[in-house]
């Protein structure tokens, strides 16, 4: 008897195991029967911490406009899953090989968390449908184009980021050091600042503020429009070689290592890997330990809000040739792979819903980005905040990273070798002339 | 003499049972044991065998290809690869004597201590282990700091040069290495202390009649005895460092350059960077061949049944 207990128990307990693997009854493909009818079930939707309200929640803005969506579409249910930026490419790369991706999540297709390759799987949905010709002249050409492979739409534009520097005034003033006028200056007149200074405050004979740092790390630009300044670029214009060989970005590139190599105007850290403790370098008030850094917009709405600084931003410094550069990104949201076409119009509502000229206003205003449509950035989100106004006039400056379906592994084999140009293992020429090697069979495949 | 029907009879008699027979002799036993064996083929049996054959497909989302032994042949092609190896190998060759013989003398030191000293020493040593080694990597990460790390901030005593530890191709990895080596293999010192609690009084009492010193008593009878342990803890210490990830994507992401590239790292980025799901499953089961070529050599040496 008890055998047969013990049997009936391990059972019960197996089957219990069993319909718990088993695959949950997907409820995003309940759409209606009825073709008229507007579909019903769950959209997953992904999103990162944003601003935050008077309780610190950071998703308050999606949350608020998930409530609004569901009102206004009966039967629609939108998940939010909130994704901490940094672990967003990540996250989304196991889901997508685990064909458990969401419906919407708020990534580029520029590689890092997406691809070409991804599109050409067919992963990403295009949204051609989702706007008019005459709509889609509301969106700057070059944000639309960060979205666009082989003639389609991948993903709703919804804000276009810069890479600035950001210069930290009090140390200017101690220094007694001018600001570029217009935020306008040369390498020259850069090198002439980062030299004044860097200095020894307390006498110690130890260096207290260096004049410039940054730091090198796959995925991570802000170094790069330096390479750029007397025209380099890493590959050419059909993409079919590497081109940071070439004398114009070897130069660049060495010139900028020698600021710490040569002329001890950068700490050791320059060309490291720690993202965060640059940043604290430039921006904590306990720190302050470096004058000037290049970072992306959001760096600016930082130091206006959580590490409050006496800022100014400028243009990276003109090289040979005479052009101001910058690199810059574009961000906004991509659907997923559908099955069902009525949910996939009503994720493209939800796409259009978060996308509008307010949305993207609001966006502007309290998350410290410019805006992708024409008729946001005409609202003058930034009447009141000359530093974000001039980082918008950079925008101009723009120029994108290459678009190639193996840039992830380029940008790695480049950045991998320019960290040993900066930590003084290799001269700009060998380290590029390594690169070079792996680039090309990339390219090559 | 006994017939040989007899004789017969009785071999089949005192023949052992077949696993059948066993099996459903003892059924109740194997159906407690089907739970568990249920979550091990569909958690471990199933992604192993699935890695294994993705290794000879070329991955995609909606149906993979057949690439027969393609991914193989680009993994021995890869330079990547082998910069990755090398520096698994340097790590694990390093680490794993320094971590088991430090096990074996602090369990040493530790085993003729009181009972309250004994388990107040063996929490202390234990703690690393259960602490995330995403945290300790992040402590780590700040004893290394240029600026106001530990480590610079002790070489300033000396008058020594700060050193950019994580930074310099010539001594990330070596850090990586000295942190491994420093944090206290808690696993190893509790599995030693077990095992020297059961070695028999009675054999370091005739040790004594016999003369033997301290020293000769730990060499000659608790070392011997400890072998089953000591090949237990290298193994399992080889494959842990063989499979070293957390510090590396916590502290260097495989940098500078590749000075701190690893296996594991490798094939993380290979599959969930690249998404060549089929190269990285067959890194892993060259990774896989290595670590079973190594566990079998220290099998051949260590074992204890001669």
């Amino acid at each position: 008897m008890k055998k047969w207990l013990s049997l009936f128990l391990i059972s019960i307990l197996v089957v219990g195991l069993l319909a718990a693997c088993s695959k949950k009854e997907n409820t995003t493909k309940d759409g209606g029967e009825d073709s008229e009818k507007e579909w019903t079930g769950t959209i997953t939707v992904w999103d990162g911490p944003r601003w935050p309200d008077d309780k610190d929640n950071k998703f308050h803005w999606m949350e608020s406009k998930i409530k609004e969506f569901e009102a206004a579409h009966e039967g629609v249910k939108v998940d939010l899953v909130q994704v901490p930026w940094a672990e967003l490419p990540d996250k989304l790369g196991v889901s997508i090989a685990g064909q458990s991706w969401p419906d919407v999540a708020p990534v580029d297709i520029s590689g890092s968390a997406v691809s070409i390759d991804h599109i050409e799987q067919g992963v990403i949905e295009s949204v051609d449908d989702l706007f008019t010709e005459d709509e889609l002249k509301d969106f700057y050409e070059n944000a639309l184009d960060a979205y666009t492979f082989d003639g389609k739409l991948y993903g709703v534009p919804n804000s276009l980021t810069v890479h600035a520097m950001l210069l930290n005034l009090d140390l200017f003033e101690e220094r007694g050091v001018e600001p570029p006028a217009n935020g306008e200056w040369t390498w020259d007149e850069f090198f002439a600042a980062a030299e004044k200074l860097t200095f020894d405050r307390d006498n110690d004979g130890k260096t207290d503020v260096y004049g410039f740092s940054t730091y090198i790390l796959p995925g991570y630009y802000e170094a790069w429009p330096f390479f750029y300044i007397n025209g380099g670029s890493p590959l050419n214009e059909d993409m079919s070689k590497f081109t940071f060989t070439e004398p114009e970005a070897v130069e660049a590139i060495q010139q900028l290592a020698d600021l710490k190599l040569k002329h001890n105007v950068a700490p050791e850290t320059l060309g490291g890997q720690d993202v965060g403790g640059t940043f604290q370098a430039w921006a904590n008030e306990e720190q302050r330990t470096v004058a000037m850094q290049p970072w992306a917009t959001w760096a600016i709405s930082s130091a206006q809000t959580k590490y409050p600084t006496n800022f100014a931003v400028a243009n990276y410094p003109t090289g040979k040739s005479g052009e101001p550069v910058t690199i810059g990104g574009v961000g906004g949201w991509t659907m997923f792979h559908q099955e069902d076409e009525g949910k996939k119009e009503m994720v493209g509502e939800f796409i259009k819903f978060i996308s509008t000229t307010d949305e993207q206003f609001t966006m502007a205003t309290e998350y410290g980005i410019f805006p992708a449509r024409k008729s946001a950035a005409d609202m003058d989100p930034y009447k009141d905040n000359p530093e974000m106004k001039r980082a918008q006039e950079m925008s101009s400056q723009v120029v994108m990273l290459p678009r190639h379906p193996e840039w992830k592994k380029i940008d790695e084999a480049i950045q991998t070798e320019l960290q040993l140009v900066f930590n003084g293992e290799k001269t700009a020429e060998e380290a590029m002339k390594a690169a070079e090697k792996k680039v090309n069979e990339l390219l090559g495949e | 003499m006994k017939p040989v029907h007899q004789t017969a009879n009785a071999v089949v008699q005192t023949k052992k049972p077949t696993i059948w027979l066993q099996m459903k002799k003892n059924y109740s036993a194997y159906l407690f044991l089907l739970p568990k064996l249920i979550l091990f083929i569909a958690f471990i049996a199933i992604p192993v065998v699935w890695a294994f054959i993705i290794s000879f497909q070329e991955y995609k989302i909606f149906g993979s290809e057949w690439a027969g032994l393609d991914n193989y042949i680009k993994v021995f092609k890869s330079d990547a690869f082998y910069d990755a190896l090398g520096n698994t190998f340097l790590f694990t060759v390093v680490t794993v004597p320094f971590n088991v013989i430090s096990a074996l003398i602090i369990a040493s030191l530790i085993h003729p201590l009181g009972k309250l000293s004994q388990s107040f020493f063996r929490g202390a040593f234990y703690l690393p282990t259960v602490t995330s080694m995403v945290i300790v990597a992040m402590v780590w990460r700040w004893m290394y700091n240029y600026d106001f790390g530990l480590f610079n901030y002790v070489l300033g005593w000396f008058g020594i040069e700060p050193l950019n530890w994580l930074g310099q191709s010539s001594s990330a990895l070596w850090a990586l290495i000295i942190m491994q080596c420093l944090i206290p293999f808690g696993v190893g010192i509790i599995l030693y202390l077990a095992s020297m609690g059961s070695i028999s009084n009675t054999l370091y009492e005739a040790a004594t009649i016999d003369g033997a010193n301290s020293f000769q008593k730990w060499y000659r009878i608790t070392l011997p005895l400890l072998k089953p342990s000591t090949l237990y803890l290298v193994l399992l210490s080889t494959i842990g460092s063989f499979q070293v990830f957390t510090q590396i994507i916590m502290m260097t992401g495989g940098g500078p350059g590749t000075a701190t590239e690893t296996l594991v790292h490798l094939i993380y980025k290979t599959g969930f960077r690249d998404f060549e799901f089929g190269f990285a499953a067959a890194q892993s089961v060259v990774l896989f061949f290595i670590i079973l070529l190594f566990s079998i050599i220290q099998f051949r040496l260590l074992r204890y049944d001669d």
